[in-house]
C-alpha cells in the first residue's frame, strides 16, 4: 500500500498540452476516481503513474519516493487495461503466473501463489481453461488477478468497464468495490461515466480540458461543484444553470433570471456572500430538488418536453439559455407549453460566478 | 417447378437447408463455375496423370512415339525402383536439403532481426525500407549473374576480404566445392531475406501492443516480452513465411544455375538442377516423371503438415 502524491504535473505532446498543472494526493488504500469526458487528461494521468509515459513537468511520488526514471515494469504498479488486455494465447493460470514467471520465481512458489489467488477470486475451476472466449466478468478477475499475484501496491484500472454491456456493468461493480475492500490497495480508476465513479470511490477528481476541476467524495461533488463545468457534468441530468443578476427585495436578495421570473430570496448565508460580489451569477439548482406548482410568481417557463422514464418524470422547460430540467417523482399531467411555475428547493441552491464560473459562498454540508 | 423435385418432396420433414430455391442456387453456381473447373482440371489434373503415366513407362522423345503411346516401353514400377538406388539422385536430396537447413534459418533470424526493427519509427525508415525490399525484385537470372561476378577469383568479394584481412586473397569461390555452395546459399539468402522480412513485419505489426504493454507492467524484460507473448502471436504467421522459403528452397534453381550450373562437378547440383539436366541432357522423361511426382509427394506432406501446424496456431491466437 502506498500514497501517490502528484505534484504540478504537466504532460504536453509537441504543442499540445494533455494535462496543465494537476496537484493530485491520492491516500493510502484509498479509491480514486478520475472522472471526466474524453480527452480530459484522465489517462494520461493514469499512463504517467504507471510510467508508460514520462511527465514533462511535475513529480509523481510513491509514499516519499519519486517515480521519475523508475522504468514501468519496477514501479509495483497493477494496471487493468480498458480491454484487460488478458493474454490469449495462454491458459488462465498462465496469465495468472506470468508476473511472477517473468521476475524467476521458483515454481512451487508460483503454484502456491497462482492456487491462493485463484481461489480468493473464485478462478480455481477455471485455471485450465485458454483464457480466449472467457466472459467479461471472468476476464476481469482474471486481469485483476494477474497484477494482484504480484501484490502491488497501486492499483490502476482504466475504463475497466466500458466495454462491458449495460445490463452487466452493475454486477462488475459491485465485485470491483468487493475485490478493492477486501485488497485494501490503493486504487485509481479512470472513467468517463459518474455512475461508475459515484458509485465505487472513496473520492473522484473531476477533469477537464487537461485541468483538475474538483477533488472532493462523491457526494461532496454532487452537493456542492466548485464550478459551472462540475455542475454541469455530475448528476443525470446535470444541474440547471441559469443567469441572473442579485437583486435585493422586500423579502431577501433574490436573483433576476430576466424573462423566466424573479427567484425566491436566497437562504441568508448564501445572500452574506452573494452581496460582497458583483456582475451577473449563475443560479444552480438540481433538477430533483425542486417542484413543480400552477403559474403564479416566481421562476416560471413552458413545458417543451414530458420524458417519463418509469419511476420518474423529467420534465423540460424553455429552451436554450433558459432550458430547465425538473426530476419528480409522480406523474403529472403536464400540458405541453402551458407555463409552469419552478420552485427549487431553495437551500440546496448554488450560485456561480457567471464570468469565471467558480462557485459563490464556499462550501456548505 | 417443386414438384420436380421428387425425392425431396417425398420426405416428409426435408431438412431446411434442402429447400428447393438452395438445390436451385447450387446447380446455378455449378454451372456458372463449370469453365473455371474445366481450366482447372486441364492445368492441373491432366499433366498430373499423364506424369503418372509417363513416370511408368521408359518413354523419351528420341523413341519418335507421341506420348500416348508410351506404354509400349511400359516397365511397370522399374523407374521408381531406380530411384531408391540412384546415389546421384539422393546425393542431390542431400544438398537441397543441406541449402535448406541453412537458408531458412538464417533468413527467418535475419528477417525477424529487421522486422524488429522496423516495427519502432526511425529517421529514415522508408528509405531503408525501399531498399531492403530491392534485391526481392531483382530477376533471379540477374542476381545469378551479379553473384557469378561478385564471387569471381578477381571480383569485389575478393576485394572487399583484401582489405579487410590486409593480404592479397585470391579465393576460386565458384571452383571449390565446398565455397561454391556457400555462395550458392549467400546469394539466396540475399534474394530472399527480404520476403522473410515483409511477412514477417506484417505479424510484428498485428501482435496486439496492450499485451505487450500489459507483460512490461508484470516486469518482463523485452526479451520475454518478445518470446513469452511476440513469438507465440506471430506463429501462424511465422509457419507461412517458413513453408513459404522451405518449398521454395526445395526448387531452388534459377539463380545457382546460372552461378554454377551445378558444379563444379555436381558440388551444387540440387534436385531440380538434377531434374533439368536428366531433362535436357539425358532425354529420360519416364525417369524424371518419376522423380518429379516422388518430389510432389514429399513437398505435398510437408505443405498439409504446415498447414495443419498453421490452423492449430491460428486456433489458439486471435
Amino acid at each position: 500500500m502506498s500514497t501517490i502524491r502528484l505534484q504540478n504535473l504537466v504532460k504536453r505532446f509537441g504543442d499540445f498540452t494533455a494535462l496543465r498543472t494537476m496537484d493530485l494526493d491520492i491516500g493510502d488504500g484509498e479509491f480514486m476516481a478520475l472522472l471526466g469526458p474524453s480527452g480530459c487528461g484522465k489517462s494520461t494521468t493514469m499512463n504517467m503513474i504507471a510510467g508508460m509515459e514520462e511527465p514533462s513537468e511535475g513529480r509523481i511520488l510513491f509514499g516519499d519516493r519519486d517515480m521519475a526514471g523508475v522504468a514501468m515494469g519496477r514501479r509495483g504498479v497493477g494496471f487493468v487495461f480498458q480491454n484487460y488486455a488478458i493474454f490469449t494465447h495462454m491458459s488462465v493460470r498462465q496469465n495468472l503466473a506470468y508476473g511472477p514467471r517473468m521476475q524467476g520465481k521458483p515454481k512451487s512458489e508460483i503454484d502456491r501463489r497462482v492456487v491462493s489467488i485463484a481461489k480468493f477470486l473464485q478462478l480455481t475451476t477455471m485455471l485450465d481453461r485458454p483464457a480466449k472466449g472467457l466472459s467479461v466478468n471472468i476476464l476481469q478477475r482474471v486481469a485483476i488477478g494477474r497484477s494482484a499475484i504480484l501484490e502491488p501496491a497501486i492499483f490502476l484500472l482504466d475504463e475497466p468497464l466500458s466495454n462491458v454491456d449495460a445490463a452487466f456493468r452493475a454486477v462488475m461493480r459491485t465485485e470491483l468495490k468487493q475485490l478493492q475492500r477486501e485488497f485494501r490497495q490503493t486504487m485509481v480508476y479512470v472513467t468517463h461515466d459518474q455512475l461508475e465513479a459515484m458509485t465505487m470511490a472513496d473520492r473522484i477528481a473531476v477533469m477537464d480540458h487537461g485541468e483538475l476541476r474538483q477533488v472532493g467524495t462523491p457526494l461532496e461533488i454532487y452537493n456542492n461543484p466548485a464550478n459551472v463545468f462540475v455542475a454541469r457534468f455530475i448528476g443525470s441530468p446535470g444541474m440547471n444553470l441559469l443567469p441572473g443578476q442579485p437583486s435585493e427585495s422586500d423579502g431577501g436578495l433574490v436573483v433576476d433570471l430576466g424573462l423566466l421570473g424573479v427567484t425566491a430570496p436566497l437562504p441568508e448565508p448564501l445572500a452574506q456572500a452573494l452581496r460582497g460580489h458583483s456582475g451577473e451569477v449563475v443560479f444552480g439548482f438540481r433538477p430533483e430538488q425542486a417542484t413543480l406548482g400552477v403559474a403564479g410568481r416566481g421562476i416560471s417557463a413552458p413545458v417543451t418536453v414530458v420524458e417519463r422514464i418509469g419511476a420518474r418524470t423529467i420534465v423540460h422547460l424553455g429552451e436554450d439559455e433558459t432550458a430547465i430540467k425538473v426530476v419528480i417523482d409522480n406523474e403529472i399531467d403536464a400540458v405541453l407549453d402551458a407555463a409552469v411555475l419552478v420552485m427549487p428547493q431553495m437551500d440546496a441552491v448554488r450560485i456561480f460566478d457567471r464570468a469565471t464560473g467558480k462557485a459563490i459562498g464556499g462550501i456548505r454540508g | 417447378m417443386n414438384l420436380a423435385t421428387g425425392p425431396d418432396n417425398a420426405m416428409a420433414q426435408p431438412p431446411a437447408a434442402r429447400t428447393p430455391g438452395r438445390d436451385e442456387s447450387a446447380r446455378l453456381g455449378f454451372r456458372l463455375t463449370l469453365p473455371a473447373q474445366v481450366l482447372v482440371l486441364f492445368i492441373a489434373v491432366f499433366p498430373l496423370l499423364m506424369q503418372l503415366y509417363i513416370s511408368l513407362t521408359d518413354w523419351s522423345p528420341l523413341d519418335g512415339l507421341s506420348w500416348w503411346m508410351a506404354w509400349e516401353s511400359w516397365n511397370n514400377f522399374y523407374n521408381y525402383y531406380d530411384l531408391m538406388r540412384d546415389n546421384r539422385f539422393w546425393s542431390a536430396m542431400w544438398r537441397t536439403f543441406v541449402v535448406i537447413i541453412v537458408c531458412v534459418p538464417v533468413e527467418f533470424l535475419l528477417g525477424l532481426g529487421l522486422a524488429t526493427l522496423f516495427v519502432d519509427d526511425f529517421r529514415g525508415k522508408r528509405v531503408f525500407y525501399s531498399i531492403l525490399l530491392m534485391p526481392m525484385m531483382v530477376v533471379p537470372a540477374v542476381a545469378g549473374y551479379m553473384f557469378f561476378m561478385l564471387f569471381q577469383s578477381g571480383g569485389p568479394v575478393n576485394d572487399v576480404l583484401s582489405i579487410v584481412f590486409g593480404t592479397r586473397i585470391a579465393i576460386a569461390w565458384l571452383s571449390d566445392p565446398t565455397l561454391a555452395l556457400i555462395a550458392v546459399m549467400i546469394a539466396d539468402i540475399w534474394q530472399w531475406t527480404p520476403l522473410m522480412f515483409l511477412i514477417l513485419l506484417a505479424g510484428l505489426v498485428g501482435v496486439p501492443q496492450d499485451q505487450i504493454k500489459a507483460a512490461t507492467l508484470l516486469g518482463a524484460s523485452p526479451w520475454q516480452r518478445f518470446t513469452t507473448i511476440v513469438i507465440p502471436k506471430m506463429k501462424a504467421i511465422i509457419i507461412i513465411a517458413l513453408a513459404i522459403r522451405v518449398i521454395e528452397n526445395f526448387k531452388i534453381f534459377d539463380t545457382l544455375y546460372i552461378m554454377t550450373g551445378g558444379g563444379p562437378g555436381v558440388a551444387t547440383e540440387t534436385i531440380s538442377v538434377y531434374i533439368y539436366k536428366l531433362t535436357t541432357q539425358d532425354l529420360i522423361w519416364g525417369y524424371v516423371a518419376a522423380i518429379a511426382l516422388a518430389i510432389l509427394l514429399v513437398l505435398s506432406v510437408f505443405t498439409v503438415y504446415a498447414m495443419k501446424r498453421m490452423a492449430a496456431a491460428r486456433e489458439v491466437e486471435a
